[in-house]
């Protein structure tokens, strides 16, 4: 019943007018690992994976999601995954404990449930006492993980997180990544899109994109053992402009 | 459906958290009645006349008393230069000059048509109109009066007035602008509430990226609209009830009419502008361009609804327009309803083209939310 892939991407390719954003990229994501993707800005990240979450549809070419046809069966799609923007996309005008209820309710899980996952959630981020405050009175290190707790309220099998440390502390990010790591130990699976060198490093597998094209796929450590350089950074500078930056 | 709960508490708590915006929907209704339901005069009172009296005959004495003791009208000169009169009208010191010519009482007397002369500054065409209506009716009180003393002027003031015309403005005794203004206020809040909270509340999660957030959980659209539009129509409804409410209590009018088949009518009325909110919401993409289109939207719809200028005064162009205007036909079946207790069974057209337009704004409105957002 489980699909072979957590994620499984075919030619998908998008278009904006003349311009092509993704490029017919192909690729294959297992359960429960941590599959990042690398590019600069403008490489392409956000678009692919807006159509990977049925929020775009893609110009040709495929994807299943958990199993489910971005095209045809984007409800299902929907239901199966969490996303969380390169935006902050709570609302800052509500309480925290309000964000939480909002999105728990709208995921469909019962008052029960909210109460239960609510405070559990606030228990973890350490925000209990702090939960009737205006969520704009947040920093934003505390922002972004309370939008991956409620990206997370329903428990999906695929979290995606597209660009999640952009403009935070590097504290606050490696508080981040413990969270992704603890997730991916669970079997969650997590795809999240970076620009930061260093975090490429903690993915099991990463893809770099440059101009909409997958240009390199592997563990960061065989990345490496194939160029022959010492870090991700290295490599990634070496593919996208053919020279090795020392 | 529980979805939908969700989504409307959370659009209540943002409105209330939102001091500015608890004021202006509680203040605001406020202000409109008490300033345009006494500035906007459609009730002219205390218009300035200046009288020219050749005549100076207890005719004519009893002609110019009848002006001073009306309450309509404040006379500021009694001029003795016919040649002045212009020149204060020009001034504007007046707006109405009226003239008894030599020879008024012996004409009247001598059954040889005895006329008199009015000189109106019709520069504000709707008050000078209604002036002139305060005045025929002195002038027709005055020959009734004058035939009743003497029956031998019946024929020669009969032939002053062949047709008489006699307007009774029963349902508003002295075209008391209040009472006109109400449904004017009500509608004009009502489009507020609901085009331009819609819209901009929409438009608003579009910018901060919630919307997106929305629309990858699994809620339909058709769950994210009803759950935008109820909170706002409730609203729409309050503001209704606020205004009925205050105006009872600033200015003791009350509504005639069914309550209930006010409301009904008035939800007809909200959904084309809920939709046209939805609409907008899908071509603006910043809060700002919103307010615009709803700007233009709004200043259109109450320019063309016969509430500022009426109807028939329009080029038929413009007129076959206002058909298309909700708010034409709303204002209607508002003043009726609250002056005159109008059922529904004589609101059958009004409320057959509000349907219409409704049905069609909202059935765009919703399918261009799916197809833009997915
Ligand atoms: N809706 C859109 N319309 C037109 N161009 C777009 C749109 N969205 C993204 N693009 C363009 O596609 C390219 C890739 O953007 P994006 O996927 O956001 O890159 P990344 O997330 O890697 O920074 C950029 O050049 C961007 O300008
Ligand atoms: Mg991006």
């Amino acid at each position: 019943m489980t699909p072979e892939f957590a994620v499984s991407a075919r030619e998908l390719r998008r278009n904006f007018g003349a311009f092509t954003a993704v490029d017919g990229i192909s690729f294959d994501v297992r359960h429960g690992e941590i599959f990042g993707f690398l590019g600069a800005n403008g490489a392409g990240k956000t678009t692919a994976i807006r159509m990977l979450c049925g929020l775009l549809p893609p110009t040709s070419g495929s994807a299943t999601v958990a199993g489910y046809d971005i095209g045809r069966q984007v409800h299902q799609v929907k239901g199966a995954i969490g996303y969380m923007s390169q935006r902050f996309s709570l609302y800052d005008d509500i309480s925290v404990g309000e964000n939480i209820e909002f999105y728990g309710g709208v995921y469909g899980l019962s008052r029960a449930a909210i109460a239960a996952k609510s405070k559990s959630l606030l228990a973890d981020l350490g925000l209990s006492d702090q939960r009737h405050l205006l969520t704009k009175s947040l920093p934003l290190g505390w922002k972004q993980r309370l939008a991956l707790g409620t990206a997370l309220l329903h428990e999906p099998s695929i979290i995606f997180l597209d660009e999640p440390t952009g403009g935070v502390d590097p504290i606050s990010r490696r508080r981040f990544w413990r969270i992704i790591y603890e997730l991916a130990e669970k079997g969650t699976t997590v795809f999240v899109t970076t620009h930061y060198m260093d975090e490429a490093e903690y993915c099991n597998r990463i893809s770099i994109m440059h101009q909409g094209a997958i240009v390199a796929l592997g563990s960061p450590t065989a990345l490496k053992q194939e160029y022959g350089l010492g870090t991700v950074q290295d490599v990634f500078v070496h593919l996208i402009t053919g020279t090795t930056d020392r | 459906m529980q979805q939908i709960l969700y989504l409307v508490q959370k659009e209540f708590r943002q409105i209330f958290r939102d001091r500015f915006m608890v004021g202006f929907l509680f203040i605001v209704p406020i202000i409109q009645i008490f300033v345009l339901g006494n500035a906007v005069t459609t009730n002219v009172v205390n218009v300035k006349v200046v009288m020219h009296d050749a005549d100076r005959t207890p005719m004519s004495r009893d002609l110019i008393g009848r002006f001073t003791h009306s309450r309509y009208f404040r006379v500021v000169a009694v001029e003795d230069d016919y040649t002045a009169l212009t020149r204060i009208l020009d001034r504007g010191d007046a707006s109405l000059a009226l003239v008894i010519p030599r020879h008024f009482q012996r004409d009247a007397v001598n059954r040889d048509r005895p006329a008199v002369q009015l000189l109106v500054d019709a520069l504000d065409g709707n008050s000078s109109g209604i002036a002139l209506g305060y005045v025929s009716e002195i002038v027709q009180r005055y020959q009734a009066d004058a035939v009743l003393r003497d029956p031998a002027l019946a024929a020669p003031m009969a032939g002053t007035h062949r047709a008489e015309l006699e307007p009774r403005y029963w349902y508003n005794p002295e075209l008391e602008s209040k009472v006109y203004i109400i449904p004017g206020i009500m509608a004009i809040l009502l489009v507020i509430v609901t085009i331009f909270l819609t819209s901009m509340g929409i438009v608003r999660e579009k910018e901060i990226g919630t919307l997106e957030q929305l629309m990858v959980t699994p809620i339909r659209s058709y769950q994210l609209i009803v759950g935008k539009i109820i909170p706002f129509a409730a609203l729409g409804f309050v503001e209704m009830i606020l205004v009925m409410g205050f105006v009872y209590l600033i200015f003791g009018i009350g509504i005639t009419g069914s309550i209930p088949l006010l409301f009904a009518e008035a939800m007809l009325f909200i959904f084309t502008t809920l939709g046209l909110g939805i609409l907008i919401s899908t071509i603006a993409e910043t809060q700002q361009q919103a307010l615009f289109i709803g700007w233009f939207f709004m200043i259109f719809a109450m320019l063309l609804s016969g509430f500022f200028i009426p109807i028939a005064n329009m080029p038929p162009s413009i007129q076959a327009i206002t058909y298309a205007n909700p708010v034409r036909y709303f204002l209607i079946v508002l003043r009726e309803i609250y002056l005159k207790g109008t059922g529904l069974s004589d609101l059958i057209p009004e409320t057959l083209s509000m349907a219409v337009i409704s049905l069609t704004v909202f059935t765009a409105a919703v399918l261009r939310f799916r197809s833009t957002l997915r």
